[in-house]
């Protein structure tokens, strides 16, 4: 069966996912123009900015001969979690005949949950499929950890581009690996490739650190931010997402009874500002930049889609969490205008803020 | 002790009930006056400007009534259904108020209505307001009993077939229920399909359903349907939409599609309505089926009034053109309109 699946990100966990359970899988490319073009047009017009480079990927991968799309639904009240029904009737009525799999939450809906898990699982045992998916997670969770190593690099490297160079090469070392001894290996190789490259020295009181939060899909690709976190290693700034891969899975695919998730304490730490859970990530917004103010970072670049339903109320709110917490926020909203030297300008002068910040404690951002 | 009702959202819906609700409590409620470009105004100064129209309106109708009062009563409508949500901005509602209009920081009475069906009145969802308003649990459990029936009474005016600022007037005894609820004589029915408070506010919907009275229209909406037959009309969907008033619009919409009696569909939406993005492209792939005309009116907080009448007056044309003896009788002979010509 040739499987397809939503560009998020690095595709490797998905991809491998599919390979190793014996499927073909066509991985949509990169997102370009040309998928968002695809996108908007097939697309109803206010739809949020995820929902059209999704639906580009998918054509796009249907042109590759894609059979059947894996994606992950959800619960409401955000809109993310129905755009595999949206999608399926809108690729349905442009001629395409797809099957799309929905992972819904498997409480909502526990027969369409497992009959997905038994198509997909196809002949392999029960036992096999346990193997890979613990794998996967120690390869998501090392790759992440590959991640974050290199998104404090970037900011120092001597040679730019040494870094995303090197993520790319990471990506190809996980993508061969098979089982727990091919895991070791890659990971030893990579942490080389990683001290191998050269940094500059800059004392500590300069560095700047900066947190991403927001939407999970434009935090996460970068085809949909305008590579945000390579912008801001270019030009010298730290940077942690709010979101991972790996925590995304413990929080939604690990039973709460075996660990109490990160997500969990990100929810706590918002509460103050938004009292309940309000679909999509809004709350997590809140709690993440608490979160990364107690951690110490300089600012907080906050990414939504055009017209989030959650993040315009977390929006709404961060004056007042500015305020509160002393630290700035760039809120940016993210559509298919793509002017990248508008954005640019924008985070170059906030950056300019947060050293002038730093540099001289009194005087206040506002 | 003074509670204020902002005039805006779900106001048109549930007013009735707030009403006898505070009544029999023998709180004091002060009413935000109708819209008008200074609440509208206000309303853009306190919030982001990518909001929707409705979030605004509110916005301002609480900074106008916040000095004034004691109380802003702000629910938290989380659902009114099983498995089914408000939108999100809803939910934050009380959230994004306390941090964005000036001095309502701790003046906003907000119970969190988690209900199963529409009825609001289970005492659990209230506790909050035991201490704040002094009340005792029977004093509540009383004034809920007859908010619930009141509420029950007009929504039973809706289905009668009165549009719901007629019911809210009757409600309220500023008119008589006359015999004849709906207007019947018009040549053309159209389905209107909005939510309460954009269709409902004279001044963000600019009064379309008078404007279609005047065309010689007969009105219809969701509210005038039985929940069953709204219910039943969407349930082959194997995945409903997660928002209660979103599939009641869409179940409305799929019955008008079916009912013979309507001519055509007009989707009333705010710029930027999340929820309306996808009913509105749903009911437009399904416009082609059915061949019925479906338009979509957009509308925000620019009063530019006549390009409601415009658009809305080339669409009853339409209508009328196709349904003259010896007229057009197969909707592709037809000039283009709307959204619906091809995709």
């Amino acid at each position: 069966m040739k499987v397809t699946f939503p560009h998020m990100g690095s595709t490797l966990v998905y991809r491998k996912l599919v390979e190793m359970l014996g499927h073909e899988a066509i991985t949509p490319p990169k997102p370009s123009q040309r998928t968002i073009d695809l996108g908007v047009k097939y697309s109803p017009e206010f739809a949020c900015f995820p929902m059209k480079v999704i639906m580009g990927s998918y054509v796009e991968a249907l042109e590759k001969g894609a059979e059947v799309i894996l994606t992950s639904g959800g619960h409401g009240p955000c809109r993310a979690g129905f755009y595999g029904e949206m999608h399926k009737r809108i690729l349905n009525n442009l001629g395409y005949e797809v099957d799309v799999w929905v992972f819904d939450s498997i409480k909502r809906d526990y027969k369409n949950f497992m009959n997905i898990v038994k198509k997909l699982k196809g002949d392999n045992s029960w036992l096999r499929l346990w193997t890979i998916l613990k794998l996967l997670y120690q390869v998501t969770k090392d790759v992440d950890g590959f991640e974050m190593q290199l998104q404090t690099k970037r900011a120092y490297e001597t040679k730019k581009g040494d870094c995303t160079r090197a993520w790319d090469k990471i990506q190809h070392i996980y993508n061969s690996v098979q089982d727990e001894k091919g895991l070791k290996e890659a990971r030893q190789q990579c942490q080389n490739l990683i001290d191998e490259i050269p940094v500059m020295i800059i004392p500590e009181d300069q560095k700047i650190r900066i947190g991403i939060v927001g939407e999970i899909y434009v935090v996460m690709e970068s085809a949909a931010n305008m590579k945000m976190e390579e912008t801001l290693g270019s030009l010298g700034c730290e940077v942690r997402r709010s979101h991972y891969i790996s925590e995304w899975i413990e929080h939604n695919m690990i039973p709460k009874a075996f660990s109490k998730s990160h997500e969990e304490e990100i929810l706590k730490k918002g509460e103050k500002y938004i009292e309940i859970k309000i679909g999509g990530h809004a709350k997590e917004t809140m709690g993440n930049i608490v979160d990364f103010h107690e951690q110490g970072f300089d600012g907080i670049i906050h990414l939504m889609p055009f017209g989030c339903l959650p993040e315009l109320v977390s929006q709404s709110i961060m004056p007042k969490l500015m305020d509160d917490l002393d630290i700035p926020v760039l809120t940016i909203a993210l559509d298919e205008q793509t002017g990248t030297s508008n954005n640019l300008t924008r985070i170059e002068a906030f950056l300019d803020l947060i050293r002038n910040k730093k540099r001289n404690r009194l005087s206040k951002v506002s | 002790m003074r509670v204020g009702i902002p005039r805006g959202l779900l106001y048109q819906y549930y007013y009735p009930f707030w009403k006898t609700f505070f009544e029999e409590l023998k709180v004091e409620i002060i009413v935000s006056s109708p819209t008008t470009k200074e609440i509208v105004n206000k309303g853009i100064e306190f919030s982001v400007p990518e909001i929707c129209v409705p979030m605004k309106v509110y916005t301002g109708h609480v900074e106008q009534i916040i000095d004034k009062v004691d109380y802003v009563f702000i629910p938290r409508m989380v659902s009114i259904s099983d498995k089914e949500y408000f939108c999100p901005k809803f939910m934050g509602l009380p959230d994004m108020i306390k941090y964005t209009v000036p001095g309502a920081l701790n003046k906003i009475l907000s119970p969190k209505i988690k209900s199963d069906s529409d009825s609001i009145a289970n005492p659990k969802f209230y506790g909050e307001l035991k201490s704040r308003l002094g009340i005792s649990t029977w004093d509540l459990h009383r004034a809920l009993k007859k908010a619930d029936k009141a509420w029950n009474n007009f929504r039973a005016l809706s289905k009668k077939g009165y549009i719901l600022t007629d019911a809210l007037d009757i409600f309220e005894g500023k008119k008589v229920p006359s015999k004849e609820p709906t207007f019947k004589d018009g040549e053309v029915t159209i389905g209107i399909l909005g939510y309460v408070y954009d269709i409902y506010d004279p001044f963000i919907s600019m009064d379309i359903t008078d404007k279609l009275k005047e065309l010689n229209v007969n009105v219809l909406t969701f509210e005038m349907l039985e929940d069953q037959a709204i219910k039943d009309s969407i349930k082959f969907m194997h995945k409903k939409l997660f928002w209660t008033f979103s599939n009641k619009l869409l179940g409305a919409g799929y019955h008008f599609y079916q009912n013979p009696k309507v001519d055509g569909i007009i989707q009333v939406t705010a710029f930027n309505c999340g929820p309306d993005s996808m009913i509105g492209k749903m009911l437009e792939l399904e416009s082609n089926h059915f061949e019925k005309p479906f338009m979509t009116v957009r509308i925000d907080e620019h009063t530019g009034e006549s390009h409601l009448q415009t658009r809305v007056e080339a669409f009853i044309d339409m209508i009328r053109r196709k349904k003259m003896a010896g007229g057009v009788s197969r909707e592709s002979n037809l000039s283009p309109y709307g959204l619906n010509t091809s995709i």
